[in-house]
């Protein structure tokens, strides 16, 4: 009866996840076809294995210039964002100040306020700095990452025993020293945790570059597939290609990083 | 004195409890230094948040147009067009519907699907994995996607196998303003429900199994464990997980506009895309401020309310 019943359940499961994977299936297996296969039969295995739409894309389009792209903005935001949000978390645990106090319950602000509600005049703003148009001006944009990071990087950090930073104080290590030799290495969790799910938020954002980059060599992956829309209108297979050759990254930073994905979901979603 | 100039060397190192004044005075000097540890983050909090969204406040109340330098006051005008315009007005309510449909039609999926993901069953970790995957890349990319699959000519992907299948026309998915606002909707909850499922199955990991177990054995049915037992045990995660969708709907903006562009006509258009359209392409800064303003202070509500709610049925099951 159970064991039929699990059967059931597996059955039922598998085909729903199949269903629901059909559109990666789809993309996947029609970059592999020449344009009319892809119209006449959308859902079969290809006749012929064509690999000809991967050599247009990485030829047609500066995909590679776009990864580039994004690698950069992605990995400055994120090594930014983790800096001044544990710079600040350690601040926060270390003095008891007015001041500090102040910094630590105004911040919580930042959960209330919509990007929407700060875009305009941050597009004025970075105008004014020359940095529309630019890559260090997406980097700027995304240091507003900090306030979530320095959130979930506190919660962590008042785990760690107060004894330890004491004792390494009596033995004369200075601020910055703790923070570096003591605190950093044993937060490394939290910080992987908040790094993987920041990590997914720029590397996926199309919404800032969308709005801030103009010029093609500076489009990062996804804003590259969204213009390559015009681009390929009727050349579908071709679309597909470029789909599937920005998703790789994806796909393999889900199979290494998954714990951690979900881990950074269910304690990202806690501090909402 | 001695000791102190000592303990410059080798803080701290005398074993006695004597020097009782030391450490108070240490901690203090340490406190200059730790406050610039907050240095940055006050400076991006000021820079990005207080800032701007002081300009949007003051330009909401001007006829700001980008390139004037000394606005006039115009008062509420702002606010008072914002709810005559008539695309403005659409955005809002398509806004709103697709807000609350998102958040009730993920939370009744995701919840089955999580309380059948924590039974075991094989290939359980790949259909797990499978249903979570959508929401790992980028949500333009999937709206762009989705738009061939249901481009509403004859030859889009979903419209070739119905008609292959049933003979039936091509279905205007996209050009169909009803048509286009429910498949927005279908497309979100395709992305979303794996990852709200796995947000809803970290909580039930978290029920002890012998709540279950006593239940039973004091005869209850399943229906009933679920009802008295996981139900208001979940509650904590429906408050987040609708927290997250309302919010996140409210300011959504990616995949209305790469599935159909805010179209047809209006119907599929954002608020997010009347603000950037207004206030950066157009340059009406007044306007879009105004939309900016009514959009901090709906989503603050939003999460205020959703805290106090979430606060009170704490209080309530703890």
């Amino acid at each position: 009866m159970t064991r039929n019943r699990h059967v059931l359940t597996s059955v039922l499961m598998i085909a729903l996840a199949v269903l629901m994977s059909v559109p990666f299936y789809y993309i996947v297996v029609n970059t592999f076809k020449t344009q009319e296969e892809t119209t006449n039969s959308p859902l079969a295995l290809p006749t012929h294995w064509v690999l000809d739409n991967y050599v247009k894309v990485f030829e047609g389009t500066p995909v590679v210039q776009s990864l580039m792209n994004t690698i950069y903005v992605t990995v400055i935001s994120i090594f930014l964002m983790l800096a001044i949000g544990s710079l600040a978390a350690f601040g926060q645990i270390t003095d008891r100040s007015r001041v500090s106090r102040i910094i630590g319950a105004v911040l919580v602000a930042a959960f209330i306020i919509p990007g929407q509600a700060t875009l305009v005049p941050l597009y004025r703003m970075l105008v004014g700095v020359h940095l529309v148009d630019s890559l260090n001006g997406l980097i700027v944009i995304y240091a507003c990452g900090s306030i979530f990071c320095y959130y979930l990087i506190l919660g962590y950090m008042r785990t760690i025993p107060a004894e330890l930073l004491e004792a390494a104080r009596i033995d004369g290590a200075g601020p910055f020293r703790i923070y570096w030799m003591i605190v950093l290495p044993l937060i490394r969790p939290i910080l992987v945790t908040v790094g993987v799910f920041q990590t997914m938020w720029v590397w996926n954002d199309f919404i800032t570059p969308n709005v801030f980059i103009s010029s093609e060599e500076k489009q990062t992956l996804v804003l590259q597939v969204y213009t390559a829309v015009g681009q390929f209108t009727t050349d579908w297979p071709s679309f597909m290609t470029l789909t599937v050759v920005v998703l790789i990254p994806m796909v393999l930073f889900f199979i290494f990083m998954q714990r951690h994905i979900v881990s950074g979901l269910v304690s990202g979603s806690v501090k909402g | 004195m001695a000791l102190s100039t000592t303990s410059a060397l080798q803080p701290m190192r005398s074993p006695n409890g004597r020097d009782k004044t030391l450490p108070r005075k240490r901690i203090h000097r340490l406190s200059v230094t730790s406050w610039a540890f907050m240095a940055p983050i006050a400076v991006v909090f000021v820079a990005l948040y207080i800032i701007p969204m002081t300009q949007s406040v003051y330009y909401s109340f001007t006829d700001f147009n980008g390139y004037v330098s000394n606005p006039k006051f115009v008062g509420l005008d702002n606010y008072t067009h914002l709810f005559k315009d008539p695309s403005m007005l659409s955005a809002l309510g398509y806004t709103i519907f697709y807000a609350v449909t998102t958040t009730i039609l993920v939370t009744v999926a995701a919840i089955p699907l999580a309380l059948t993901l924590n039974r075991k069953f094989l290939g359980r970790n790949l259909v797990r994995s499978a249903f979570f995957f959508p929401a790992v890349p980028s949500v333009a990319i999937l709206g762009l996607v989705w738009g061939f699959i249901l481009n509403p000519l004859g030859s889009g992907v979903l419209n070739s196998i119905i008609h292959s299948l049933t003979g039936l026309g091509p279905i205007p998915w996209l050009s169909d303003s009803t048509l286009a606002q429910l498949s927005t909707v279908v497309v979100t909850i395709w992305a979303q429900t794996g990852w709200h499922a796995v947000l809803y199955l970290a909580y039930l990991q978290a029920i002890p199994a012998d709540y279950y177990e006593v239940s039973k054995i004091d005869g209850a049915s399943g229906w009933q464990s679920f009802r008295y037992i996981t139900l208001p045990l979940l509650v904590p995660a429906m408050a987040v997980s609708q927290l997250l969708l309302m919010t996140n709907g409210l300011k959504v903006f990616d995949l209305p506009f790469t599935l159909t562009r805010g179209g047809p006509g209006f119907s599929t258009r954002t608020l997010t895309q009347s603000l950037i359209e207004d206030g950066i392409a157009q340059s009406r800064v007044g306007a879009a401020s105004a939309l900016a303003v009514l959009f901090l202070f709906v989503v603050g509500l939003v999460v205020l309310g959703q805290m106090a709610i979430t606060n009170a049925l704490q209080r309530k099951y703890s």
